[in-house]
This record gives C-alpha cells, structure tokens and sequence, in this order.
C-alpha cells in the first residue's frame, strides 16, 4: 500500500530535520510508540503498540534504518516492524521544503508491504489508520517544534 | 420383486430434523471430555520465506500451556502428506506431486501454513501462547499470477522443480486442426474464474482421545471422509485400523474442503492427544478457515471454437493455466473436471484440450463444489453466446442445434474422466430439458414483448440461458449394512458422512420401501467407523448413487432372508408373502401376518440347533460399486436487471430444470439445487478472494467476503427431469453440486444481454459490482 | 485487569439461575457452550457477521459471539434449547414444526441462530412479507438452503400459529 501527503511545520527547515532526527521526541510523538533508541549509526529499533479496526491493539518489534541523508532536504526510511497480528515492511522518502514565510512543508511517499492478521482483517481501515498515525504524529512534531522555538531551543 | 412404493418419490420430511432444530445435534467442537485440552496454530504470516527458527520457549513457560511443538519435535512423524488422488492415466501426462507437510520446517509456501502447534488448558491461553513466539523468516519473493509464476527466472515455490509447473495434460480427440480449417467461423476469447472459498458456516474442528487401557484412539473429525482418515491415521501412528474409531458426527457444511485429507491439523491433535494421554481438541475459527482450509478456483482460459455456418459445433480447443495453490495433495480432480465438463450436453467431435497447473503461493486447492466443472461450463457457454452473437443465431437455437440426442447413449467422449475411466455419458435426454425451462422462464414472451418493452422504458433486463451436464455417481464403491431388530426397528450403516444432504432419511426411505417399514422407524448411521468402515466418503455428487444403491443391495438381502423364514414359518411359498407395516404375511391373509421384529427373534434363537448355512438375525451388509460415474444434465435461466450507474444486479427469476435421474426425495433434491445456486450466485457475483502480489489475503473475514444473504438469493423455481441411470438398480444420478456449476455462466450471459449494446463482455467471474462498474465503464457505457 | 482474574456473574439461562465466576474476556458464545454444556448455540465467524451464535437477552436478539460472559450478569438469556424444553423427542415449537415441514434446514449449522433470530421479529411483526422475511433474515448466513424454504417455512408458521405474531 501506498500512504503519501505533505504537512506543513510552523518553523525552520533544519529544526524540523533535527526533529526528524531525534528519537526522544519522536517516542513521544508517533501514537503507539512505546520504546525507540538509536541502535546504531542511522539505525533505531523500539517498540510500537498498534491496533487496526478489529484487530485488537498489539505489540509491533520495530527496526528503522535511515539512508539517502541529504540534509536538511531529504532523506529514506527503511521500516521492518514484525508482530503477532501481523508484519510490515517498507520505505519512506521525506522531502523537506523551507517556504518563504519561514514555515517548512514536509512531503511524504511510503510504499508498504503489509502481512497477517492486520493484512487480512483490517484492509479496509489500513489507509485511514495509517494517514490518522502519521497525522497525529506530524501535529505532535509540530506542536513540539513550536514549543521549542518559543523556548529558543530548537535543535 | 419389491415391496409396494410408499417413500421413495415422495416428499418425506427428515428424520434428522428434531435434533438439529432443538439445538441437541452433535457437532465436533460439542464435545466435551475431562481433562480436554485445547490447540492453536502459530501460522506463517509469509507466503514464502525459509524459515530460520522458530522460538516458542516463552511459550512453553506461560501457565496453562501444556506443551508447544515445532517441526524437530515430531521425530519421525514429521512427513509430507499423502498424495490422495493419483492422476489418470493420461498417455503424456506430467505430474509433480508436492504435499503439505505438518508443520512447516524449512520454508512456507502459503500465507497461513503453520508452524508450531501450542496445547494448553484452554483455547485462550493457547491464542496467548501464541504471542510469546518468534518466527525468524527470510522473507522470498512471492508468486501469484499464474502467468508470472511460469515466466523464466520466476521465484520457485518447490526449489527441487525446475519451475512452477505442477501438472502438464493434453487431451484429445479427433482433429481439431482439420475442423479448424473448414470452420465458417472460429471465435476466440480468454476466460478467467477466480477463487472462492467454501465458506461452510461451521469450520473445521479436530477431536481426539487415547483410551490407554482400551488401547483405543477415537477421533471426532468434521470429515467428509471418515474411513480414510481412520485407516491413515492407523496407519501414520502405528496402530491396528480397528484401535481406532473415526466419528463424523453431524457436520455443519462441507461443500468439498472437508473431504481434503490429512491436513496437518487432523494429523497433528490425535498425535498430540496420544503423546499427552489427555484428549485434545483444535477448533478452527474463521480467520484460520480463510487461510487453512481448501479453496478453489482459479483458472485463465485461452479457448476457441470452430463452428459451420449453421452454428454446429466442428471443435473446440482450450489450453488453460490452473492454480494449484502451495501444494498438490488432491492430484488433478479439479482441472480435469474442468477439461472433461466443458464438453457439455453437446455434441463436440473434435477437441483439443491442454492444461498447465501452476504452483503458487496460496492455499491449496481442492474441490469445492461444483470441482472444476463451472470453468468447462463458462467457457463453452460463453463460446456458444459470442458464437451465436457472431453467427446472428439465438443464443437457445445454437445450443438446440449442437445438444446431443438420446439415440447417441450411452455417449463416448473417449477422454479420461476423474475417476481414471473414459468419460463415457450414461443417459440423457437433453432437448427436453431445455424446452422446459424455455416453458418455465417464458422465454419467448420475454425476448419478443417483455424486454423490448421494458428497454424503450430505459431499463436495463436481460435473460440468459445456459446448458450443462454434470459428472456424478462415480465409484469406487460404498457398502451398507442393514439389520431388522427385535423391536421391529431397522438399523442401517453406511460408511459415507453426513453434511446436510438428509442421508438419515433419503437411506430411510430406500430400506423403507424394501422392507415394508414406517420410514421413522428406520434408523441410520453415517460418518462412524465402528459402525462401518468400508467406504471412501461424501463427495462428486455420489451419495445417493452409491451409498443409495448399497443400503437397496442390503435391504434386498435382508428381504430374502425374512421371506426364507417366514415362508418356513409360515408355510408358504415366498412368492405367496409379501411386507407390508412392519410385518409379513400371506398375501390376502390378514391374520398371517408376523411383525419382522419377531421374525428377527426367531432368527437368533438363544437356544436349539439351526439350519445349516443360515446366518443369524435379519442382517445383511452389501457393496455398490458402478462401473462408473453416471452424468446428469439441466438447464438454468435467469432474468436479470442491472442499474449502470450503480452496477447493482437484481436477479429477478431464477429457473433450474434438472435430470438427476431417479428422484428419491424431490424435496430434498430441490434443497440441493436451491443451496447449490446461492452458492453459484454468490460466486459469480458477490465472492473473491483478493490476494496482493504479496500473496496476501486481504479480505480473510466475512465483513470483506461477501457470501450471498437472504435478500441476495432470489427464488429458485425447479423442475426435474427424471431419465434413469442404467448404472445402478435405482436409476439415479447426483445432484449436490448441479446448483453451483452453470450459474456464473448463466449470470454472465444475461448481464451482457441486459447491457446489450454497451459492447461489453463479461469473461470473468466473479463480477463484483465494483468490477462491473469498472467494465461498464470502460465498455463505453451507454446502451444503444 | 490481568487477564485470568476470575468476576462473578449472576444469569438466567432458559429460566435456569447459573452463578458462576469467569474470566472478563470469556465471550458469552463460550461460557454458554462450555461452561454451561448449551451446544445448541453455534459459532460461525467470532465477527458478529454470520448470526450463527443469535441469542435472545431479555427477549431481543444479540450475536453472543460479540458480548462477554459477564456483560449477562443480571439478565435472562434464551437460547434454541429454551425454544422445545423437552428436547428433539418432545413438542417442537411451532417455529421449528415449520422448518422441519418446509425442509428449511440442511445442515443444520445455522439454524439455532436463524431461529433465535426469527422469534423476536415474529413477535413483533405479525404476518410479515417475503421481503421482511428476507431482510430479517439478512443477517443470518446459510450456505446450504439458498434460504428459499427458510422463508417458505416463516410464512407457514404464520399461517398455522397465530401465538407467533403475539
């Protein structure tokens, strides 16, 4: 499955790269995620806790890796995350854009290959699940960065 | 020679009825045992990878679980199943046959094969246990388009092949090259059917228990097959065939999946109960069913026929690919179904006909009702309608003009048939069935007033009519014992299963009518090997045929027997007796008259000397074997009316005229045709199967796989032709899976006809109405 | 709540008083077929589509395979052996008299569910029409009668037993 869309940051372009970077905030932002540490050079692993419509809320073993670093314009994510009720399997491409009124505009493509339970119960609510997960993640980032920014320390 | 009819052709009520309906029917997860433990399957959530390692040691320490057991803990029980049906012997026939294993160990070919098996104290803690495991897998590229799955460098399902290629079969007679070339016409299509699952409401469940003192092992099984199972199981487990006993109680559907064998699961819970000395039990449920348990039906056709100016028929040549799913166990019953059937009710002199079944990363694939027949069904039939499109001949005249007449039966179609003998029809009047369902369905009052009518009205209604005959009957063999009790009651066994087609009663009335009985006090038993084990099981539309005409044979036996008696009992020549109300007498004595329940006393005495070469009681156990299977025929109609905007499809009559030969029970015949075509609608236009190119299935519950409801199945108005089988001594032929076969090409048919001017053409099944509104589309959309 | 504390749970089935304690996740299709021994109630799919596990609580249908055991604490349940208390060799309901007469069940699977589903509606919709019928019965599946005789036998019920429209 394909989930794509664009967002739009209320702040700089290198702030929200090191955002994207930064796995403390990002733990606390995506909905679900309950651990995510850096496991090496460009890599992270951690643990997501996901439920699509009938298929009860489980745990998700998550490895990410990161590549094709153009900073702070783009860069790929690798995701492999495994679980009971299912597996997912695929990459991301982020697109980060400065605009001119100092906001950023983030676009986004990820094709997913999506397996078990989840695959074979929850194919009509994927999509919207996935769009809602990376919406209240993207708000989340957001309402962080502008926190940051008034506390004068973004980065 | 036989008593006065009383039950046979008639419309007798069930004599299983009262249990099902107060809720007191037995089915597999029902029982109940002390100390029963209960299973869940990790299953492959891959549809091909190797297998790395599977960890369940976290498993094995949560509380309540009993034991986990991977691959390397079966020893030597581990092994691929057997192969259950040997292919024909087709001369140039190639086949690989690749079995399923019990619990996968290198590699996973199929979304859903399992991989660990946990035994626990219940079914909750088991589906917990579940979640303690890890599979480390090495993900493989998938196939699942047939035609990619045969393309070269493609990914191999079994690596010891050369490629996917699990079956390559040509058929031929005559020359169809020859016809070709003086062929006025020859219409090409592709043609496509897709998969569909069974979907019998109750799934499969697995009971088994190890009597230690006894040395017994019984197993409950929603088998459609009880007697291979118990001798296969004796078999793998190194026990005496009579140590165990196999019980298909009463079993909620089972439509062709249920006769699949040795699945891993079956295999596995026995073990498992006699490794743990506590009984097992594994219930399926719906999720696992999607996964699990057989499918049928995909298919890609590229056919062609050669017709004369007058829209006979001078050959046909189909080559098709066929899925076969993950593995092969069922051999090639389902593609040369497919090959067979699609000769039809015509008159076909020269064919040619070639498949390739494909292995691919999907279920296994076995008979599901109707068994391959509909895609032979489809194509001819769709050949037939562009044909006569073609030819500007009404779509029922060029049939009329190809069907078969009766002074060409038997008919010998010198093919090789599913059961390994040439397909050889056993009767048939074709032309009649035809005219009637013509009658029925009013067909030329529709095509001359009724739709033209409603078309200048702007709707959009169209009829289809299709032909098609069906292979049933067929051997090896069925036995039945019969036995008259001192209560006067009757008791029949007979070694086939029992799935809804009313065995307690259509047996019933055969022996009934034998003996002179009241059909309520003939008891039956089905689906029990203690009772009798000899025997294959329910399937192929065969059960009355077969099982039928053994409890007649038995019933005979018994007869003569009672005669022999009572003829010394009562002194009088046997051709002076008759049965009649549970008794014998003299003919036009009243007051002779003997209850057989005493007849049955005197013949076990318990006391005294008896004649030499008499046999005790009033028993007797017979076999039937046919010499092979009998075809039977009909005809469906159907009215249709489509909306284009919404593609919706309202079916507004539905007509069957079916020759099942020798009716024994009209109402129960007629339950089978209704079930048979709500199965064929649901098929044609509201069930699929979606896989991704993953191999994943992406609609594994009843919410996205739409089976056919009460408002979707409109009502089925029957008739029956009755031309007797001369196989067998009640001139009867099947009709379980006569419903389901012709109706996706009858719906496709009339769909077009309804769109008729669209230009659009329906070569596929199913048509979702989503599809439909995508071809509309594309077709232009608007009707002239 | 950790998953195996047992609740109590206070229910009349049938016009029988069952106390039991179980676990919170039990479905109430479970704790009727395995604690209670009432295998007439069927599971067809554990999703709530195909109406095999239809009950009545407090008279009206539900899918006991979307409830919890303990949900029926307090309250009266019927299932298909409430329905001929005398079981397969005493008097049938006139519901079930009806189905057996019109061959409205093949297996059999589904016909508990289908039945629990028809009392309520019958009650309440006296002399329905074929296309009631049929839309009552939409949440019921059935693979093997097509549902013709399911509704033929609806109608002859209502012919024969004006007790059912009360």
């Amino acid at each position: 499955m394909i989930v794509e869309g664009t967002f739009t940051f209320a702040g700089p372009r290198e702030a929200v790269w090191d955002l994207l970077q930064n796995p403390d905030v990002l733990v606390k932002a995506l909905p679900g995620a309950k651990r995510l540490v850096r496991s090496g050079e460009d890599r992270y692993e951690g643990v997501m806790r996901v439920g699509v419509g009938p298929v009860t809320a489980a745990e998700f073993a998550v490895a990410v890796a990161v590549r094709d670093k153009v900073p702070p314009q783009r860069y790929a994510l690798d995701v492999d995350s495994k679980g009971a009720v299912g597996f997912t399997r695929g990459t991301a491409r982020v697109e980060l854009e400065a605009l001119a009124d100092g906001r950023t505009r983030l676009k986004y493509t990820a094709e997913l290959q999506v397996g078990g339970k989840i695959a074979g119960l929850g194919q009509r609510l994927l999509d919207q699940v996935a769009k809602l997960m990376t919406r209240q993640g993207l708000e989340a980032l957001n309402q962080e960065l502008r926190t940051r920014l008034a506390r004068g320390s973004a980065g | 020679m036989t008593g006065p009819r009383r039950y046979v052709g008639e419309r007798v009520r069930r004599n299983e009825d009262a249990r099902l309906l107060t809720g007191r029917a037995l089915f597999v997860d029902d029982v109940r045992l002390e100390g029963m433990l209960h299973v869940a399957f990790l299953r492959s959530q891959h549809a091909h990878a190797r297998v790395k390692g599977v960890d369940v040691a976290a498993a094995r320490r949560r509380p309540g679980v009993v034991a986990v057991y991977t691959a390397g803990d079966l020893g030597d029980f581990w092994r691929p199943g057997p192969l259950l049906v040997p292919p024909p012997p087709i001369p140039g026939l190639l086949f690989n046959s690749c079995t399923q294993v019990p619990l996968a160990k290198d590699k996973v070919r199929h979304a859903g094969e399992p991989l660990a098996m946990v035994v626990a104290e219940s079914r909750y803690v088991a589906e917990d246990a579940l979640e303690d495991m890890t599979v480390d897998v090495e993900p493989l590229p998938v196939v699942v388009d047939l035609e990619a799955a045969l393309a070269p460098g493609a990914p191999l399902v079994h690596e010891h092949l050369p490629s996917n290629v699990a079956a390559h079969v040509v058929q031929r007679k005559g020359d169809y090259e020859r016809a070709r070339s003086g062929a006025h016409a020859v219409i090409k299509r592709r043609l496509r059917y897709d998969r569909g699952a069974a979907a019998a409401i109750e799934n499969r469940a697995v009971v088994a228990q190890w009597d230690p003192r006894a040395e017994e092992l019984t197993v409950w099984d929603t088998t459609q097959a009880p007697i291979p199972i118990r001798n296969g199981l004796a078999g793998l487990l190194g026990l005496l065939e009579s140590q165990v006993r196999v019980v298909a109680p009463f079993v909620g559907g089972g439509f062709g999946p249920k006769i699949m064998m040795f699945y891993p699961e079956e295999l596995l819970v026995p073990w498992a109960a006699m490794r743990l000395g506590r009984p097992v039990k594994w219930s399926e449920d719906r999720q696992e069913n999607f996964y699990a348990t057989t499918q049928e039906r995909g298919q890609i056709h590229d056919a062609e026929i050669a017709l004369a100016r007058d829209g006979r028929i001078l050959g046909v040549r189909d080559r098709f690919l066929h899925d076969a799913g993950a593995y092969d166990p069922y051999g090639l019953t389902v593609p040369i179904n497919s090959q067979c059937t699609l000769l039809g009710p015509y008159d076909i002199a020269n064919y040619d006909s070639e498949f390739t079944a494909v292995f691919t990363n999907k279920t296994i694939v076995t008979p599901v009702r109707g068994a391959g027949r509909q895609h032979g069904v489809f194509v001819i039939e769709r050949l037939l309608d562009y044909a006569a499109r073609q030819l500007g001949l009404d779509r029922v005249e060029i049939r009329r003009r190809n069907l078969l007449r009766p002074e060409q039966f038997p008919h010998n179609h010198e093919i090789l048939f599913q059961d390994s003998a040439p397909l050889v029809y056993d009767s048939g009047n074709y032309e009649p069935a035809l005219d009637e369902a013509l009658r029925i369905v009013d067909y030329e009052r529709f095509v001359r007033e009724e739709q033209p009518r409603l078309r200048a009205a702007g709707r959009h209604v169209g009829i289809g009519v299709v032909c098609y005959v069906e292979g049933t009957g067929i051997g090896p063999y069925e036995g039945a014992r019969v036995t008259v009790e001192p209560s006067g009651r009757v008791r029949v066994a007979t070694g086939v299963g029992t799935q809804g087609q009313g065995h307690f009663t259509v047996f019933a009335q055969i022996v009934a009518d034998v003996l002179g009985v009241d059909v309520e006090q003939v008891h039956v038993i089905t689906g029990d090997t203690r009772e009798f084990h000899w025997g294959t099981g329910t399937f192929a539309s065969r059960g009355a045929v077969v099982a039928g005409s053994a409890c007649h044979a038995a019933a005979v036996a018994v007869r003569e027997k009672i005669l022999d008696l009572a003829s010394h009992l009562l002194e009088a020549p046997k051709h002076d007796l008759e049965l009649a109300d549970g008794s014998v007498g003299v003919r036009g004595a009243p007051d002779s008259a003997v209850g057989l329940g005493e007849i049955a006393r005197r013949a076990n005495p318990l006391r005294g000397a008896v004649r030499p070469g008499t046999e005790p009681g009033l028993e007797a156990t017979a076999y039937f074997g046919p010499e092979r299977g009998s075809t039977a025929n009909g005809v469906h109609a159907a009215i249709v009316e489509v909306d284009p905007e919404t593609a919706l499809v309202e079916v507004t009559r539905y007509v069957v005229v079916h020759d099942s030969g020798r009716v024994l029970n009209p109402l129960l015949v007629d339950g089978q045709i209704h079930g048979g075509v709500a199965h064929g609608i649901g098929n044609a236009f509201y069930e699929q199967l979606v896989y991704d190119e993953n191999g994943q299935l992406l609609n594994a519950s009843f919410m996205d796989y739409l089976l056919p409801t009460a408002t979707d199945v409109p009502p089925v108005e029957t008739a029956h032709s009755e031309t007797p089988s001369p196989l067998n001594p009640l001139g009867v032929k099947g009709v379980g899976e006569a419903g389901a076969i012709p109706a996706g090409a009858a719906f496709a048919q009339a769909v077009e006809d309804a769109l008729a001017g669209s230009g659009l053409e329906i070569t596929e099944i199913p048509l979702s109405p989503n599809r439909l509104f995508e071809l509309i589309a594309q077709a232009g959309g608007k009707r002239a | 709540m950790p998953v195996n504390q047992q609740l109590p749970v206070d229910l009349t089935v049938n016009g029988v008083r069952h106390h039991r304690t179980v676990e919170p996740r039990l479905l109430l299709s479970d704790f009727l077929r395995h604690e209670l021994g009432l295998t007439g109630t069927h599971v067809g799919c554990e999703h709530g589509v195909c109406g095999a596990c239809t009950v009545l609580l407090d008279g009206e249908a539900v899918r006991s395979c979307l409830m919890f055991a303990i949900q029926t604490d307090g309250h009266e349940i019927t299932t298909v052996e409430g329905l001929a208390p005398d079981g397969a060799g005493g008097a049938l309901h006139p519901l079930q008299a009806a189905f057996r007469e019109a061959h409205a069940l093949q297996c059999g699977f589904c016909t508990p569910g289908v039945l629990m589903t028809l009392v309520p509606f019958l009650r309440d919709h006296p002399a329905p029409g074929e296309r009631e019928i049929r839309e009552a019965l939409s949440g019921n599946l059935c693979r093997c009668t097509g549902y013709q005789n399911i509704v033929a036998a609806v109608r002859l019920a209502c012919d024969r037993s004006p007790s059912l429209r009360r």
